[in-house]
């Protein structure tokens, strides 16, 4: 255990976990869980995100571990609302919040490096260590060992040979997001070590799951209860976190690290200008290739990114030939408890 | 939606031309006459988002336009009902800002004019940048997006001035045209009068009593930006500069026997309502000031233009974090000694209503209530009268029996 180190809190799967590692200290994501008052929309407003009010709950019920910063991405607006929030709510643990541009082209990407640097010198601010190349380069590598033991996994639920129920697996993301990556590959590589055959939820209907925020093992349990076996996902709690960077070109590490991050799978809220729409297209195709029969949508209510993307996508999805489910929640397994009678039918339906 | 702003543009020329001019009839005309270029069927048109430089465009001969400036005018119409079922017909959630459900509807409809090419801006918000995303994959016309970054630093103004250049060149490649400079140093120059032009109606404004009725600056300041550049953006500022001094001289209020001072926060209403008048007839309370109705950026250099309008950009308090705007709604209501402000929190602008407890706390702090509405500005049908009557009627209560904080000093 990596317990001398402290921990500096993340709400993004695009904060450059590799970045605050190499400074130190150990990204601790706080996810919008557990069981606290509800009183951030009187701070915020209740038509934010869930994703960001709850998280404000938890920061403002202390129900938080000790946390040296707290790191938020300019990812949108909400998010935005967040940090501003925070500031006040939490003057006690010291935050930033890094511009996190839309696209991914050349510009963008030098932008973003600019960026990272900057948070380089704000984490060393909250002393940590001088990021040099070589632990920055380090740190990536760790957690790309990660992405590549969550690709395993995720490869053994597509083919049914996981030792493991979707929800199980949900776990281990959840913990891998709140650990330092070293406890993380120690972790997976038992988990991966030998795949038993028959695995749970095999028999199930195969589905692929895309959206924002879905940290509840509890909801792939209910999933997988309704009939379903998820075999593929694009969740910011879920795969999006954890995969293994691609390459990307740069005159340094920094500015590599901002361009892999940058133009990995992409959420809603980033997009290839050269190509607008193309979110649909990246959803289909992860499906397709995940072999899933249909497709569960999942999003926390109020997120802009998504509710502007999910017309278009419903209508490519039709015309792809792939039934569609589009599920909203608050990110509380209840939300989705309450959705189960439309999720069977789903699953029916795909039977 | 052609033939509404041709009636539009020759019903208020005619008006004009009979000795009926006033500033607000001539900025409804410069409103009818960009229509009118929008939906001309021959302009080259760009959709853009709020923050584009419309310097730049103008300059470039396109008509240009913020999408949102189209949700507006059918609020403002009656005829946004149709533009958002439309939108319900696609799944569009009904918890998106209605601007940009309505535009979406406006556009599935066809009623939307053919944009030559597209020019978002990632600020003030990220469902202004979806809709131009969605939009640029409808009609199927080329993209560019402004990343605006949040802070005022020089490494952040580089970074915006060198995308304006690069937009020109995206345009001349989509497009065609050609950026040329004299016409961007003339556009800088105009822009510049209509700035210092700004800054003296604002200063007006700010008298005691107000020159301003309620309705005379609403959507004013970011309407005016849709023209900046150009000398009809000159023109119809130095006929508001005029029509307030004329008022502050003669000592006469826009709201007769003004009693309470309003500072109204972010958009107004869009669609016909009964609040404004309200507000003026039965309490005497004038809304002085809008909080996007102020200049917050230096002159440009018409020599180094690009930085000079990323400057400006990033002025905006609606970047970066709630400080900025608290700061600045604090000095906007010591500028215009203001009794108490109006926070309409429209229904889906996440990154308004989000702070709506910060820059209530922060105007109370400078002895400024706060009255949070919680209206859809754009669509109609949820509006209910009664409801807000009975808020507004305790506020304005409320107001009138406490002094005005600004009176000790
Ligand atoms: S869920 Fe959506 S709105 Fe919420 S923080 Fe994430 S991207 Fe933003
Ligand atoms: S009201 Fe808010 S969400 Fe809507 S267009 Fe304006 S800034 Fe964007």
């Amino acid at each position: 255990m990596q317990q001398d180190k402290e921990y500096v809190g993340f709400a993004c799967a695009y904060t450059p976990l590799a970045l605050i590692h190499a400074a130190g200290f150990i990204p601790y994501r706080v996810l919008p869980m557990g069981d606290f008052p509800d009183r951030a929309g009187l701070v915020l407003h209740d038509n934010l995100c869930p994703h960001v009010k709850r998280i404000l709950d938890r920061a403002m019920d202390n129900n938080l571990p000790a946390l040296r910063g707290m790191v938020f991405m300019n990812s949108c607006d909400s998010m935005r609302r967040l940090y501003d929030a925070w500031q006040r709510e939490r003057p006690d643990i010291e935050s930033a919040i890094i511009d996190l541009p839309m696209t991914m082209d050349d510009p963008a990407v030098h932008f973003f490096s600019s960026e990272l640097e900057r948070l380089a010198g704000i984490l060393k601010s909250w002393d940590g260590e001088t990021v040099s190349e070589d632990k920055l380069a380090a740190s990536m590598a760790q957690y790309d060992r990660i992405g590549r033991s969550f690709a395993r996994l995720r490869k053994d639920a597509g083919n049914g040979t996981l030792g493991m129920g979707a929800g199980a697996l949900q776990g281990l993301y959840n913990q891998a997001s709140m650990q330092a990556p070293e406890d993380t590959i120690e972790l997976l590589e038992k988990n991966t070590a030998s795949p038993p055959p028959g695995a749970a939820g095999m028999g199930g209907v195969p589905v692929f799951i895309f959206g924002n925020i879905l940290p509840n093992p509890e909801a792939f349990d209910l999933f997988e209860s309704c009939g379903a076996r998820v075999v593929g996902d694009d969740l910011c709690t879920g795969s999006r976190l954890f995969t293994e960077l691609s390459s990307s070109p740069g005159d340094d590490i920094t500015s590599r690290y901002a361009g892999a991050l940058l133009r990995r799978r992409p959420c809603a809220r980033t997009m290839d200008v050269r190509n607008p729409g193309s979110f649909a297209a990246g959803i289909i195709e992860q499906a397709k290739n995940s072999g899933a029969l249909g497709v569960i949508g999942h999003t926390a209510k109020f997120c802009d990114p998504y509710i502007a993307r999910i017309p278009h996508l419903r209508q490519k999805l039709r015309e792809a030939g792939l039934p569609f489910i589009m599920l909203e929640g608050d990110c509380t397994l209840r939300s989705i408890g309450q959705q189960r009678t439309r999720i069977e039918a789903f699953i029916e339906m795909l039977r | 939606m052609k033939q509404y702003f041709k009636n539009l543009e020759s019903g208020l020329s005619a008006a004009i031309q009979n000795g009926q001019s006033s500033p607000r009839k001539l900025y409804a005309l410069e409103i009818a006459r960009l229509g009118a270029r929008l939906y001309s069927g021959v302009d080259m048109v760009s959709w853009c988002g709020i923050y584009a430089p419309f310097e730049i465009l103008n300059a470039m001969g396109v008509t240009s336009c913020f999408v949102e400036f189209i949700g507006a005018m059918v609020a403002s119409t009656g005829t946004v009902g149709p533009m958002i079922e439309e939108t319900d017909h696609i799944g569009y959630s009904s918890d998106a800002c209605s601007y940009h459900r309505a535009v979406t509807g406006a556009a599935i409809k066809g009623l939307m004019p053919v944009p030559a090419f597209l020019v978002g801006s990632t600020s003030p918000c990220t469902g202004g940048v979806a809709v131009i995303e969605n939009l640029a994959a409808h009609f199927k016309k080329p993209l560019y997006l402004l990343q605006i970054p949040q802070d005022f630093t020089e490494n952040n103004i580089r970074y915006l001035a060198s995308q304006f250049r690069d937009m020109a060149a995206f345009i001349k490649k989509s497009t065609g045209v050609v950026l040329d400079n004299a016409a961007l140093t003339t556009s800088v120059k105009n822009s510049n009068r209509a700035r210092e032009l700004l800054l003296e109606i604002y200063r007006l404004a700010a008298s005691r009593p107000s020159p301003v009725s309620s309705k005379d600056l609403a959507n004013f300041g970011i309407v005016l930006s849709l023209l900046f550049g150009t000398e009809e953006a000159v023109r119809l500022a130095e006929s508001y500069r005029d029509e307030f001094s004329r008022r502050v001289q003669a000592g006469k209020s826009g709201v007769p026997k003004e009693k309470i001072r309003l500072l109204w926060i972010q958009n107004r209403i869009q669609f016909k309502h009964p609040i404004e008048t309200m507000l003026a007839d039965e309490y005497g309370a004038a809304i002085v000031c809008d909080e996007l109705n102020d200049v917050t950026w230096d002159p440009i250099d018409p020599d180094d233009p690009y930085e000079g309008i990323a400057r400006r950009c990033l002025s905006i308090p609606f970047n970066g974090t709630i400080e900025n705007r608290v700061k600045h709604l604090q000095k906007l209501a010591k500028d215009y000694a203001i009794d108490g402000a109006i926070n309409p929190c429209n229904w889906g602008c996440r990154q308004g209503t989000g702070a709506r407890g910060l820059i209530e706390e922060g105007l109370k702090k400078v002895g400024v209530p706060v009255l949070n509405l919680e209206v859809d500005c754009v669509d109609s049908r949820k509006f209910t009268e009664g409801q807000f009557r009975t808020r507004i009627e305790a506020f304005m209560e409320m107001l009138d029996q406490r002094p005005s904080p600004w009176s000790q000093g």
